[in-house]
């Protein structure tokens, strides 16, 4: 029986990418096309009352072809979008590119570990990482001046913190990876 | 596959870390540059040029269900608001004279008095198409921008009082600072006993401030506040705000009025830029 071909029982990760995973890696455009389309959410009219909740669906779809396409979307990526972000919502150039290659590199270092967990563990592991990346923008913000700093934003990072697992989801049906592991093993 | 989704097999290139603090010192250099020299404006309204379109596109379904709204308005509601309207603009008319009556009496006095008369002014109209996620400044943008001869610095007002200032201009948009923004303010006179202050936004967008006010001010709630023109900024006589208390000293030795913008922050869609009309 070939062992490396087939998903283990016990839940490990199969050591060579299997199935759909292996036939349809992602590729630049994917990535590319789907930070700007992440990015255009972020411009929607959103009600202005609400502003603060707004999450940060860039950052999401960064953090998640950090992990899955380290290759494609690594610290250029972040910082050009970023820079992208800053631009167009009129803030501090550099502010969301720094609290961004901040985030990537978390996740670079922390990627390895990561791919043996579920997609709860992962959240798990991802969800300080939001609230934190926000706070940086804040005090960043704060240390070079830029008046006072609505801490409400904060609550933003713990709504894209809640949002990692539908997104996860939403990414893995759009780029056409298979279903994963926990699920085919049952737990 | 392309070569660039494979890991090479022998690396050739800066380490993350080096290459993490390579991107963290670019960003710190940017961000004192842009923040005390402001020298990234230009790459800024750029950007803001080409993903003006896009922007465009994403907005128009949501306008589309609005005004999809609009077309379902009942059909008395529509005779009413002309009635309205048509009373409105009888009333306004008729102010209109007295007005242009006072403008050429001014005129006259001000050649008799040789006096250099006042440039008057052109309003553009606009409309709010975003409100920025931005924590630290409380802002908005039009859609007019230095295509429509649009500057930076201009007051922006509504039908009922002053809103904010013009802060940047993009090619078809601009942004405007709501006057309820912690850092914004305007110099101002009451209209019952013409006494000169300076009221501030709070960063809420119900509120403003007098933050330095006399113990023994003449300031009564209820007192309507009009911008005094002192600036340079925004002209004499525009609504700015209604004080609504007066709180006592408690830890430092002024007191503070709590005020309410008059204008209708974060309420309408349409706005009225204000711009200095070209002299012959």
């Amino acid at each position: 029986m070939n062992v490396i071909g087939k998903s283990l029982g016990n839940g490990t990760k199969p050591l060579i990418p299997q199935g759909e995973e292996l036939a349809r890696p992602p590729t630049r455009p994917m990535v590319l096309a789907s930070l700007a389309a992440a990015f255009m959410l972020t411009l929607l009219p959103w009600p202005e009352a609400a502003l603060w909740l707004v999450p940060d669906f860039g950052l999401l779809v960064l953090l998640y072809w950090n992990i899955h396409a380290p290759r494609l979307a690594a610290l250029g990526v972040a910082f050009a979008l970023g820079l992208a972000m800053d631009a167009s919502h009129g803030l501090l150039f550099g502010l969301h590119a720094l609290s961004y290659c901040v985030a990537t590199f978390l996740v670079l270092m922390l990627r390895r570990r990561l791919e043996f967990f579920t997609l709860k563990g992962q959240a798990a592991h991802l969800a300080p990482l939001f609230p934190l990346q926000k706070a940086l923008v804040l005090l960043l913000g704060l240390a070079y001046g830029q008046g006072q700093a609505d801490w409400r934003f904060l609550a933003a990072g713990i709504v894209t913190a809640a949002l990692w697992v539908p997104a996860c989801m939403v990414m893995d049906r759009l780029t056409g990876r298979p279903a994963r592991l926990d699920k085919v093993a049952g737990g | 596959m392309s070569p660039a989704t494979q890991a090479p097999l022998f690396v050739r290139e800066m380490g993350l870390a080096t290459r993490f603090g390579l991107y963290l010192l670019i960003c710190l250099v940017l961000m004192a540059m842009d923040a005390r020299y402001g020298a990234m404006s230009i790459a800024r309204s750029g950007f803001n040029a080409v993903i003006h379109p896009a922007q465009q596109v994403l907005i128009w379904p949501f306008e589309f269900l609005r005004d999809a709204g609009g077309f379902f308005a009942v059909h008395n509601d529509l005779v009413r608001e002309r009635d309205r309207l048509l009373r409105e603009r009888g009333e306004l008319q008729a102010r209109l004279q007295e007005y242009q009556a006072l403008q050429g009496e001014n005129e006259r006095l001000h050649t008799l008095a040789g006096l250099p008369s006042e440039p008057g002014l052109t309003r553009v109209p606009a409309e709010i198409i975003r409100a920025d996620q931005d924590p630290f400044t409380r802002k908005v943008i039009v859609n007019r921008g230095s295509l429509h001869g649009v500057i930076a610095g201009r007051p922006v007002i509504d039908e009922a009082g002053l809103i904010g200032q013009v802060t940047q201009v993009f090619p078809a948009s601009a942004e405007v600072t709501l006057l309820t923004d912690r850092n914004q303010s305007a110099p101002v006179q009451a209209k019952r006993n013409g006494m000169r202050i300076l009221v501030s936004g709070m960063g809420n967008d119900s509120l403003l401030e007098v933050r330095y006010l006399d113990l023994h001010a003449d300031l009564k709630p209820g007192d309507i506040l009009l911008s005094s023109g002192l600036d340079g900024v925004y002209p004499a006589g525009i609504p700015v705000a209604r004080v609504l208390q007066i709180e006592l000293p408690r830890h430092n030795p002024f007191a503070r009025a709590i005020c309410q913008p008059l204008g209708g922050i974060g309420q309408h869609r349409h706005v009225v830029i204000l711009m200095p009309e070209k002299r012959q």
